[in-house]
């Protein structure tokens, strides 16, 4: 501290009400830009914070990729004596597994950050982490995106439905259904869906995303066989899926139906349908769409599991086959991404609320 | 003595709730009574014994499940891992609930900085991915005990349960009454003892259920890929077994289904209990709202 602050500065930060100068007056002029910034702020915190944990704390996982990979070599015989050192020293520098922990986390930070590069891949030995990484993604946005906005559309229209018809003998089964299934895991029901398609009628495909005899292209043959192929996980995705929206779509909607201007509504002689759609549900969308939107956020994570049941080439099974051979970089880079696009989505849409919705106020 | 005659007159008031806290309860005695049941399906000598009996037996009289590659009966082994998954779930439970609960009434109850910096360690913490990571601390543990699995798993969930309760503290920490205690010059910790937490308690025990499934099925993800520690034979291990030793394609059904069945029973009581206390603390959801 300098005794030569100037004693100006003491009385501006004691006033509220300060002339209109400086960052801080222009800040209380504006709540929503002072918001805005402060919600970035948050934003790179969170990103930032993430990214660290997740590295440190998979590097610290024992074992060595080193090793591992020239396992591999060795098995393929494509290596087939004592490994120099020498050459695990040029491996560990191009994988980044030099000097210390903390240097490696500087190098890698900076890698990430300045270049957008996660560094080479293991599983897939010399191909970067980012290319075997955007190799998968397209199948899991495919099958989980689509899976997605089905369950959202079909959860939204039937919950408002339900909730609006509710104690009707269909509505209540409806409700039911979903309190007891909305958070089934999506694995069971693929397990018992695939038991029954795949292995007692033998209709539809248990593995994989499409037919291998097909060649990959923009073919009418080769998206029918792509869809084919994802109808049995996209379907135990939709179905547990739609559950949950009804569930969430009722519980907004039940506690609207007293309110007057639905009264109202039904006083001036609207069709119950147009109530329905004009008045209840414009109260109940906004909420209902950020969700969905955060669930978008969450699809980068890749369902692990639906993935690896139907040897699905997306990102879960992507992260399990490079945790199963310690390949960092691609560990990283998987687990990045989820992070990224959760936070990402969750920003934007509390950006994009307030000028949504003028009852949000995130501000004092 | 007021508290169990305020919750029965809360159970009265819900059918779901009391749906809910039956189906827990069938599920946590059927857990408590397996080494009774195991014993009473052997007769006398140990059915999980390996080639106790013939492999592969089709579900009958003699064995109501069938038995599995190894020659164990079935409904014996799903008993005792319906036990071994509620174990791990009340251990992993238990300990994301009691730090889940600190956090959120230092964070929600201080306010403040304090609030700040942990809001936001939990929120990071959230959007880690979970499963990746079970799946790298599954590399550490190859063999461990029960316990520790539950350890291992709390870990990761009382994030959400820090989450959900906070969010209860921030709006029971402005009700008059709270004001009313501290112009009394109540401290802190007895306002929080005496005040905040007899009103949060069905908060806290959702928080424990919640927590206590997610361990369960954690693990159960774990096991599913066949990445589990070794050694604990929960209702996971039991659906993986039936994937990789071909009970899909034998038509073995009981060894994958009915863990499915008990666990997504698990799944909807812990619902039920969850809306059914919404509806209770949150009456507007009943029915047709007034005000």
């Amino acid at each position: 501290m300098t005794a030569e602050a100037p004693p100006v500065v003491a009385v501006d930060k004691s006033q509220d009400s300060a002339p209109a100068s400086g960052v801080r007056a222009w800040l209380s002029r504006h709540p929503l830009a002072a918001y805005a910034i402060r919600r970035i702020g948050l934003y790179l915190v969170e990103l930032w914070g993430a990214l660290t944990i997740a590295f440190f704390f998979f590097r610290l996982m024992p074992g060595d990729p080193i090793n591992t990979l020239i396992q591999t070599l060795q098995q393929n015989y494509i290596y087939n004596q004592q490994a120099s050192a020498e050459l695990i020293a040029r491996y560990q520098q191009e994988f980044g597994l030099t000097g210390n922990l903390f240097s490696q986390y500087l190098k890698y930070m900076e890698k990430l950050v300045l270049h957008g590069d996660m560094g080479p891949s293991l599983i897939n030995y010399p191909t970067p982490a980012q290319t075997v990484i955007l190799r998968s993604l397209p199948w899991t946005i495919g099958l989980l995106g689509l899976s997605a906005v089905l369950a959202w559309i079909l959860g939204v229209v039937i919950g408002a439905i339900a909730g609006w018809r509710r104690g009707k003998l269909g509505s209540r089964i409806a409700t039911n259904l979903s309190i007891a299934l909305s958070h089934v895991p999506y694995f069971f029901v693929a397990l018992i869906l695939v038991y029954i398609f795949a292995y007692s009628m033998g209709v539809l495909p248990a593995r994989s995303a499409y037919d291998s005899r097909i060649d990959p292209g923009i073919s009418l043959d080769f998206i029918g066989s792509v869809l084919k192929y994802g109808l049995l996980p996209g379907l135990s995705i939709v179905l547990i899926g739609t559950f949950s929206w009804i569930l969430s779509t009722r519980m907004l909607m039940v506690p609207i139906l007293g309110e007057d201007y639905l009264v109202y509504a039904e006083a001036k002689g609207l069709k119950g349908w147009r109530i329905l759609t004009r008045y209840a549900l414009r109260n109940c969308y906004l909420p209902q769409i950020t969700a969905f939107g955060i669930s978008l956020g969450f699809i980068f994570n890749g369902n692990v599991l639906v993935e690896q049941l139907f040897n699905y080439p997306g990102l879960g099974t992507t992260l399990v086959t490079a945790i199963q051979q310690l390949d960092f970089n691609t560990i990283l880079g998987v687990t990045n991404i989820a992070i990224f696009s959760v936070l990402t989505a969750v920003l934007l849409l509390d950006l994009l609320l307030p000028l949504l919705d003028p009852r949000v106020k995130y501000w004092k | 003595m007021r508290l169990l005659t305020a919750v029965l007159r809360t159970i009265r008031n819900s059918r779901r709730l009391a749906i809910g806290l039956i189906l827990l309860g069938l599920m946590v005695l059927l857990a408590l009574l397996s080494p009774l049941i195991v014993k009473l399906i052997g007769g006398g000598k140990d059915p999980i014994e390996l080639a106790a009996y013939e492999k592969w037996l089709v579900p009958g009289p003699g064995h109501l499940l069938g038995t599995d590659q190894f020659g164990r009966d079935v409904l014996a082994m799903v008993v005792k891992a319906l036990s071994v998954s509620l174990q791990i779930g009340a251990i992993a439970g238990l300990i994301s609930t009691v730090v889940g609960v600190i956090v959120a009434f230092v964070a929600g109850y201080k306010g403040g900085w304090i609030d700040g910096v942990l809001s936001t360690f939990t929120g990071i913490l959230l959007v880690i991915p979970t499963f990746p990571l079970l799946i790298a601390l599954s590399a550490y543990a190859k063999n461990v005990s029960l316990f520790q699995v539950g350890v291992m798993i709390s870990i990761f969930s009382w994030p959400f349960a820090a989450k959900t309760i906070r969010s209860q503290v921030l709006s029971l920490r402005t009700r008059p009454y709270v004001d009313l205690a501290r112009v009394s010059k109540a401290r802190d910790l007895e306002i929080i003892v005496t005040e905040l937490l007899p009103n949060l308690l069905p908060f806290i025990g959702v928080g424990f259920a919640s927590s206590a499934l997610g361990a369960i099925f954690g693990l159960v993800g774990l096991e599913v890929i066949g990445l589990g520690p070794g050694g604990v034979i929960d209702l996971g291990q039991i659906i993986f077994n039936a994937i990789s030793t071909g009970a899909l394609t034998l038509g073995a059904w009981p060894m994958f289904v009915v863990p499915i069945v008990l666990l997504t029973l698990l799944f909807a009581a812990l619902n039920m209990v969850n809306i059914g206390l919404e509806e209770v603390y949150n009456p507007r959801l009943r029915g047709v709202a007034g005000e």
